[in-house]
């Protein structure tokens, strides 16, 4: 008969599994970011890969991020993509740029 | 989801620019959704820079785009037909053909139609050109043989109505081309707003820096009735004559959302949705995206491709047994034709607010130029372009 500490133990396992299976469905279904990122295709193109602006795909996030904050702090002046750029939280910016980054070229 | 078979069925009602969006969309976010597009024209003609079509600047057909790559690399399914009834229990369409097509979501995205104008009739003398085809070219041809010396009106409807800045930049355009095409020539800017809707300080200025012996902005006019036969307008404040009249109408959702009982915002005239999904407030297993659909947002194309990129990703989530995103962003982004080589631009970035489910804009983002330049004029085509192909490509 298995201890109840066992049974315990893989009931934990068993839920850990199943919470951990159920956000890679989630994730299959809508990676993180593609949504918000998808506010930058009508400029930069559907996956940020053109035609429009600047191509974003496969930039790094790191450089992506720091442009954004760049705009948004008006050290790019204060044209459309500033304004725009004021418009997100930086865990929503690091979102869609992690996303962005991970895009082939 | 029907049974025997693995995939959603997702009929869209509409090739417009929400309704092309969407069904882009559903087939590039997921192979588990089976999309057909409704749409009643073979071809789409776009909206966005039609008012340079009355300037020569543009032609209609560099203003076409097609349904081919949506079929071809995304696997979107075409009917060209006219859909006469929707049944919001059965989700199902029938169409002018005759032909029943049931689904497990229907997204409505039929755009606008307009209030007749009283006095109007079937008359193609004072076209509103605010759906770009036969109209446009009708519009244009109508300015060319413009007397010299004569006037033009052209009349803004309430709010909302389809592209906000829309009517002021015409009349911007429409003003320059006259300074040099018909001089002496006139245009009576008539607005049913207290005041320039958007973008007022760059309409303002033009109106008087730019276009002060031309334009003159009449504010807080309604149209009473109009009578083609002597090309007048009566108005609120009094009669209006005209040599060309563009009268720009009165909006709603298309009749086939009223018809199908979806219109219950507060003045009957469009959709409510839930902004998470864009599921009507009164069925929802149907989505108004669009024009179409009554929400905080500005109604424009570059709106509605956003609109049908969260209901494409909400559905894609509510086929798996999942929730839609609980945070959603949209943005409104467009460029305004001051002259016909300078711009203007407006922007804002929407935020979903969960204590009031609305979109609210981030107050920073909100904004316009302060002025126009040649560089915004380029840079609207890049962005035309972009959101052209964002959309149909």
């Amino acid at each position: 008969m298995m201890s109840s500490r066992v049974a315990l133990a893989l009931l934990i396992a068993a839920a850990a599994l199943a919470a951990s299976q159920a956000a890679i469905a989630q994730t299959a279904i809508s990676p993180p970011g593609r949504l918000l990122a998808s506010n930058c295709f009508q400029c930069h193109g559907t996956n940020g890969k053109g035609p429009g602006f600047d191509k974003l795909a496969g930039k790094s996030a790191r450089k992506l991020f720091k442009e954004m904050k760049d705009y948004q702090a008006g050290k790019e002046g204060d044209g459309i993509m500033a304004r725009h750029a004021m418009g997100y939280s930086d865990a929503q910016l690091r979102e869609l740029c992690q996303w962005l980054s991970q895009q082939r070229r | 989801m029907q049974a025997g078979s693995s995939k959603a069925r997702v009929l869209v009602v509409g090739g417009g620019m929400a309704g092309a969006s969407v069904a882009k969309y559903l087939r590039l976010w997921g192979d588990s959704v089976d999309v057909t597009l409704v749409e009643r024209e073979a071809t789409y003609t776009s909206n966005i820079m039609s008012s340079l079509v009355l300037t020569g600047q543009r032609k209609l057909p560099s203003l076409t785009y097609r349904y081919d790559t949506l079929q071809r690399r995304y696997g979107v399914r075409l009917i060209v037909d006219n859909v006469v009834e929707i049944d919001p229990v059965a989700i199902s369409i029938k169409l002018a053909s005759g032909k029943r097509l049931a689904a497990d979501r229907i997204i409505l995205a039929p755009g606008i139609d307009f209030d007749p104008v009283p006095g109007l009739g079937e008359s193609s003398r004072m076209p509103h050109a605010w759906q770009a085809g036969p109209q446009t070219t009708l519009l244009a041809q109508q300015l060319a043989a413009l007397p010299a010396g004569g006037v033009v009106a052209i009349t803004v409807p309430k709010m909302p109505y389809r592209c906000p800045p829309g009517p002021y930049e015409r009349a911007c355009l429409i003003a320059d081309w006259l300074k040099e095409r018909k001089p002496r020539a006139k245009l009576i800017l008539i607005d049913a707003n207290p005041d320039i809707a958007v973008e007022k300080e760059n309409f303002r200025r033009a109106f008087n820096e730019l276009y002060g012996g031309i334009i003159e902005y009449r504010n807080g006019v309604d149209i009473i009735s109009v009578d083609p036969a002597q090309m007048t307008l009566a108005t609120s404040s009094g009669l209006v004559r005209a040599d060309v009249v563009n009268v720009i109408p009165q909006q709603r959702a298309a009749a086939l959302v009223a018809n199908t009982g979806l219109a219950t915002d507060k003045r009957a005239r469009f959709a409510p949705v839930d902004v998470l999904s864009y599921a009507s407030s009164v069925a929802p297993k149907l989505h108004v995206i669009g024009d179409s659909c009554a929400t905080t947002q500005p109604m424009a194309g570059q709106m509605a491709n956003q609109q049908a990129k969260i209901c494409a990703d909400a559905l894609a989530r509510i086929f798996a047994g999942q929730e839609p995103d609980s945070a959603p962003v949209t943005n409104s982004a467009c460029y305004s034709t001051i002259t016909r080589s300078e711009a203007g631009w407006m922007t804002a970035v929407f935020q979903y607010d969960s204590a009031s489910r609305v979109m609210k804009p981030a107050a920073a983002s909100a904004a316009a130029s302060q002025g126009w330049t040649r560089k915004n004029f380029e840079e609207m085509n890049t962005w035309f372009d972009a959101l052209m192909a964002d959309t149909f490509a």
